[in-house]
């Protein structure tokens, strides 16, 4: 019993590493990824940042232009992801349903990245 | 004075040199921080002293100032590799509390979850060995088919090491047939692998050479030592509290103990290949006799509070017998609780080991106990006016004696 025969073998086979900035990493679609809430349902209850472990989650005033007949009180969720730690308590704990998931985890960055732009897209 | 000493004695005391190598605290072995200070004569080890310390966070303080439902992504993140056993004591001991009891199928998928870890635990501890041995190419190839595991993982729970999948009274996330399917084809890419690695370790002759003999654990000295887990199977005593306490859906997936006699590190990493062999079969039978129902629960209609009570849970993590104990006076926040992880018995208790073997081995005896350093980080009582500091043991803290 010996190993060599495992090595020749592979190192005739392709490498199984992948070139990662160039060759996209194979994810699943639901990973536990980027997340933000969607305007059109949030009602700025502000449970998911009572709810979260991290206390990444700041509720924030709504832009003085936008008034939304469902969030009477103008707030709207804004997510630190340098901080988050993407235990989905936020997306499970929300009553009306109003984060939107995506599985995208390349979030690196030197400066603090927040949901605020993503968020305020929603409005449309 | 001096000279009419000299001239009085008759017999000269030579003491030997006593070399103190200090492995640690960056990267002894394993990549974590502790420090092994070795006491040498010559080649061969007369003394060990385990210094622990570097990695102390206060997760159990940090337990009792937050709300239960924050509290269990705060235990899983106690242990990184073995999160998902963490997050089910935890999780069972406020069931027990509260009253609560998850559906067959919740219970069948912790059980799929918490075996796909102990097969990934398992792996990764096996190439770290053979990292430490020098056999780089076996360490490569053990962590490359690793992540098979580590992709089933991230199809069940969403994602590859954190797993957030307990909640109370179920889970937080089911697995449709597409994705069950998946998951046996991953089984059956990961099962001749495994097969073949515990081949390797049992006739290769570069791993027999530096694992045999080595670190022998005699079945009195691991019991009178509260060794654990595997280091416990590998001794030749049949403990494993799946079988014992059956708790989730144990009582009902057939399962062996894997229990050997020799105690060496070659034993304990035997023990851990059977186990991951045996933890491959329990998933699959999980996948092919899942039971019908709702597994998921409704967090937003969960209890706010949960009424008064104390609890205790444990569970076979990969490392060994990990306890939690809750003591609850009602609210939202624990009063109390106490995590007790199968590494702070495991590798504080292991210096005598260590004592006849050489300075080589010492790498070889601490990964072969597969330390989890920041499990069993333990504070000391320090007082601040005296300048005293005190070790309180367990009996003192059983008892309620209030510290100094």
């Amino acid at each position: 019993m010996s190993i060599i025969r495992e090595v020749i073998k592979n190192l005739l086979s392709k490498p199984v590493t992948i070139e990662y900035p160039r060759k996209p990493t194979p994810i699943e679609k639901d990973f536990r990824g980027r997340h933000y809430a969607d305007l059109k349902k949030c009602t700025g209850c502000t449970l998911c940042a009572i709810e979260c472990p991290s206390n990444c989650i700041t509720m924030e005033k709504l832009p003085e232009d936008v008034r939304l007949k469902h969030n009477p009180r103008g707030l709207y969720p804004n997510i630190n992801y340098m901080s988050c730690v993407f235990c989905y308590r936020c997306v499970t704990v929300c009553p009306v349903n109003a984060y939107m998931t995506t599985n995208e985890y390349r979030m690196s960055s030197i400066k603090e990245v927040y949901s605020r732009e993503l968020t305020l897209q929603t409005l449309g | 004075m001096e000279d009419e000493v000299v001239e009085k004695a008759t017999s000269l005391i030579k003491i030997p040199v006593t070399l103190e190598i200090p492995i640690g605290p960056q990267h002894p072995a394993i990549h974590e921080p502790v420090l092994l200070k070795v006491y040498a004569d010559g080649e061969e080890i007369v003394g060990v002293e385990i210094g622990t310390g570097y990695n102390h966070r206060g997760v159990e303080k940090l337990l009792e100032n937050n709300t239960f439902y924050k509290d269990k992504f705060i235990a899983s993140r106690i242990c990184g590799i073995c999160n998902t056993v963490h997050e089910n004591c935890f999780t069972r001991a406020v069931e027990y509390v509260a009253g609560m009891e998850p559906s067959p199928r919740a219970k069948y998928l912790r059980v799929l979850v918490m075996e796909l870890e102990r097969i990934h635990s398992h792996m990764i501890i096996n190439a770290i060995m053979a990292e430490i041995i020098g056999f780089d190419t076996l360490f490569m190839y053990i962590m490359r088919d690793r992540e098979l595991v580590m992709k089933a993982k991230e199809i069940v729970s969403g994602g590859r090491v954190l797993a957030e999948f307990h909640m109370f009274g179920g889970v937080r996330r089911d697995i449709d047939d597409i994705k069950r399917d998946r998951l046996i084809e991953i089984l059956k890419k990961v099962e001749p692998r495994l097969k073949y690695y515990r081949k390797l370790f049992e006739n290769d002759p570069t791993i027999s050479k530096r694992l045999t003999e080595i670190g022998v654990l005699k079945a009195k000295d691991a019991t009178s030592h509260g060794m654990l887990g595997p280091i416990l199977r590998g001794s030749g005593i049949r403990s494993d509290v799946r079988a014992e306490d059956k708790y989730d859906a144990y009582g009902e997936i057939p399962f062996n103990v894997i229990v050997r006699g020799e105690g060496d590190s070659l034993a304990r990493m035997l023990v851990r290949w059977d186990e991951a062999l045996e933890s491959l079969e329990m998933c699959k039978y999980i996948l092919e006799h899942l039971p019908s129902g709702s597994a998921v629960v409704d967090e937003r209609k969960l209890p706010r509070t949960f009424p008064p009570g104390e609890s205790f849970a444990r569970v076979e993590a990969p490392r060994g017998e990990l306890t939690y104990y809750i003591q609850h006076t009602g609210g939202n926040k624990p009063y109390r609780v106490k995590v007790r992880t199968p590494s702070f018995n495991n590798i504080i208790n292991s210096g005598f080991s260590y004592l006849g073997h050489s300075i080589a081995d010492v790498p070889v005896i601490l990964v072969s106990y597969d330390p989890c350093i920041s499990c069993m980080e333990r504070a000391i009582v320090v007082d601040l006016k005296k300048g005293v500091e005190k070790r309180v043991t367990l009996r003192e803290i059983a008892m309620g004696v209030a510290a100094p």
